[in-house]
């Protein structure tokens, strides 16, 4: 990556996020996925990108890392990543591709992978349950279906709480970061500190807004979307998921959600 | 070519064409999907990795041309709009951050001296973003998502499907949105029109969660009838409108010697550049030089190089302006004969 001697910080830059996403892909690739988990990851980019281009009048407050927040809570670490990626890659076909894309692909996917990582990893582990997916510990339903409707509604905004405060740190911190880090590799000869110092500083107010907007978006869509993707994935049997005593839809008849055979 | 359509005459062939599908008149866009993804794979890795000062002119030069010809073919103008604010930032950028080289032309405000060096690297690094924003914007013109497909579809099956099938849910998504908010209208539950925000932002949350609900049930359906047809079965082909002909074949060939005539003359560090600590412009080849007359041809050998990165560059503009040219001769033939 050197011409004549000095250091191209485009090229390693480049280089450093096409192979950071490389792993991703090829285990996602590697593992043959079924159609059905492809479709409802098509769905949510295409939900994402719908998002992003129907907020297009107020700039920097979008619901894109909000939705990507969610797919990742609701489908897990590597369909949140795979989401988070393509949904970058396929809105620069609407609003222009550039030496951006692969950063925003990167962070968008890093955002979805941790999203999955912190609010559905520790329940992926246990037995899939129905009722709510997010923080372990929470009570889902079978846990005192009408008995608790108070506990349920506190929990909820528990959860709403959490994925505000996740979205709001990482919006600013990773998105925010990662892509003023692109911009200086993108603009400068070299990194140097004050650079990066004064990037960092002009993009406060902005990675600001953009991190509000992602926790005022998930306050407000997080849990009906989060309740939309549970209840399509309890009732096919998606990504494990499954009604107490039902098999998972086959793709052979009815669906039977409630009761079984 | 507003003149020429006057009521009750069919509008001339070029409309047709040009309204239908806006790539298909780009003569460039009509090779093989592999002939433009090599193309735009190394204009933007020469201009975005080789910061030689002549190789940027002609490279942001042929992407200036290429970007303004394919714009009149209803290429978005976005990267047109966009590459001038970058380029200037570019310069100021490297003139207030970059203190290296030797040539000190004054002093800035905060006391760091203001280089020749960072001024000219600034110089070669906007026409590197303005090369690179206006290449990217031509690859949007010219490589459609379904060439993209066609290209990578058997490098990484499962992210392509999802890409195309994202692509068709766009639109549709749009529509479903438009009728999902009509219907709400329809049983008393819009927003009225001076609405508070909070009230808009929760009622197009609300729109959201019902197209999720219908966008995900009828994701099932188009699952089970993709397992129903036999995704994933081995033997399966796919169809693709595109073949590759003695034509692609031909620029594929200008492409591969153009490379490695660049490649060996950038590599033997006849082209070279260095800005920091001093500017200095193809400073000689392997040093000592094998011969006197080796030595003697350099300065050949570098417009050679010049002339090789050029005829890449000016390719499909070259192209454009011969179809054009072919069309207009064309089409005075053929006025001329409706005359008789």
């Amino acid at each position: 990556m050197t011409v004549d001697g000095h250091v191209n910080y485009y090229a390693v830059s480049l280089a450093i996020a096409v192979c950071s996403m490389l792993p991703f892909v090829l285990a996602f690739e590697g593992r043959k996925p079924q159609a059905r988990e492809l479709v409802v990851i098509a769905v949510m980019v295409a939900i994402i990108v719908v998002s992003r281009a129907a907020f297009f009048m107020l700039p920097h407050f979008k619901p894109a890392v909000a939705i990507v927040i969610i797919a990742g809570a609701a489908l897990g670490a590597q369909s949140g990543f795979v989401c988070g990626a393509l949904a970058a890659f396929v809105s620069n076909f609407l609003f222009g591709q550039g030496p951006w894309t692969p950063w925003q692909m990167l962070a968008l996917g890093l955002i979805g992978c941790l999203s999955g990582l912190v609010f559905s990893g520790a329940a992926r582990l246990r037995r899939p349950r129905p009722g709510l997916p997010g923080l372990p510990g929470l009570p889902g339903r079978e846990e005192g279906a009408f008995a608790s409707v108070r506990a349920r509604k506190r929990a909820e905004r528990l959860r709403t709480a959490a994925l505000c405060a996740f979205g709001f740190l990482i919006t600013f911190a990773l998105y925010g970061l990662l892509l003023d880090t692109a911009a200086v590799a993108i603009f400068s000869s070299g990194i140097q500190g004050e650079a990066l110092i004064a990037t960092y500083a002009a993009g406060i107010p902005l990675n600001l807004v953009h991190a509000a907007g992602t926790a005022v978006f998930l306050a407000v869509f997080a849990r009906p979307m989060i309740e939309k993707l549970e209840r399509v994935r309890v009732k096919y049997g998606l990504y494990g998921g499954r009604a107490a005593g039902c098999r998972p839809y086959s793709g052979r008849g009815k669906p039977r959600p409630y009761g079984g055979r | 070519m507003p003149p020429l359509q006057r009521a009750g005459q069919a509008p001339p062939l070029r409309w047709a064409v040009s309204m239908g599908n806006a790539t298909q008149y780009s003569a460039f866009a009509g090779y093989h999907p592999l002939v433009n993804y090599l193309f735009f794979g190394y204009v933007v890795l020469v201009t975005a990795l080789f910061p030689h000062p002549v190789f940027l002119a002609i490279s942001f030069a042929a992407a200036l041309g290429t970007s303004a010809c394919l714009a009149r073919r209803s290429m978005p103008k976005f990267g047109l709009l966009l590459a001038p604010p970058l380029m200037a930032l570019a310069v100021v950028f490297n003139v207030c951050f970059t203190h290296r080289g030797v040539t000190i032309l004054g002093y800035l405000p905060s006391g760091n001296p203001l280089t020749l060096e960072s001024l000219l690297y600034g110089a070669a690094s906007a026409l590197m973003i303005g090369g690179v924003v206006l290449w990217c914007a031509c690859y949007g013109a010219v490589m459609t998502s379904d060439k993209f497909l066609y290209l990578f579809g058997r490098v990484v099956p499962a992210m392509s499907l999802i890409l195309s099938m994202a692509l068709r849910f766009l639109p549709r998504y749009r529509a479903q949105a438009a009728r999902i908010a009509s219907a709400r209208r329809g049983i008393g539950m819009g927003v009225s029109s001076p609405a508070n925000p909070l009230a808009k932002l929760r009622a197009g949350g609300e729109i959201l969660s019902v197209m999720v609900t219908w966008a995900l049930e009828n994701a099932i359906e188009t699952s089970d009838s993709m397992r129903a047809r036999g995704y994933g079965l081995p033997g399966r082909t796919a169809y693709a409108n595109y073949r590759l002909d003695d034509r692609d074949r031909g620029l594929l060939v200008v492409f591969a010697v153009a490379i490695t005539i660049l490649l060996v003359l950038v590599f033997s560090r006849i082209v070279s550049v260095s800005y920091y600590p001093v500017f200095v412009m193809n400073a000689g080849g392997a040093s000592p030089a094998p011969t006197v007359v080796w030595a003697a041809a350099y300065p050949v050998w570098r417009a050679v190089a010049y002339a090789c990165h050029a005829a890449v560059c000016f390719l499909p503009l070259g192209l454009e302006v011969r179809e054009d040219w072919i069309w207009r001769r064309a089409r005075t033939g053929m006025l001329v004969d409706g005359a008789d």
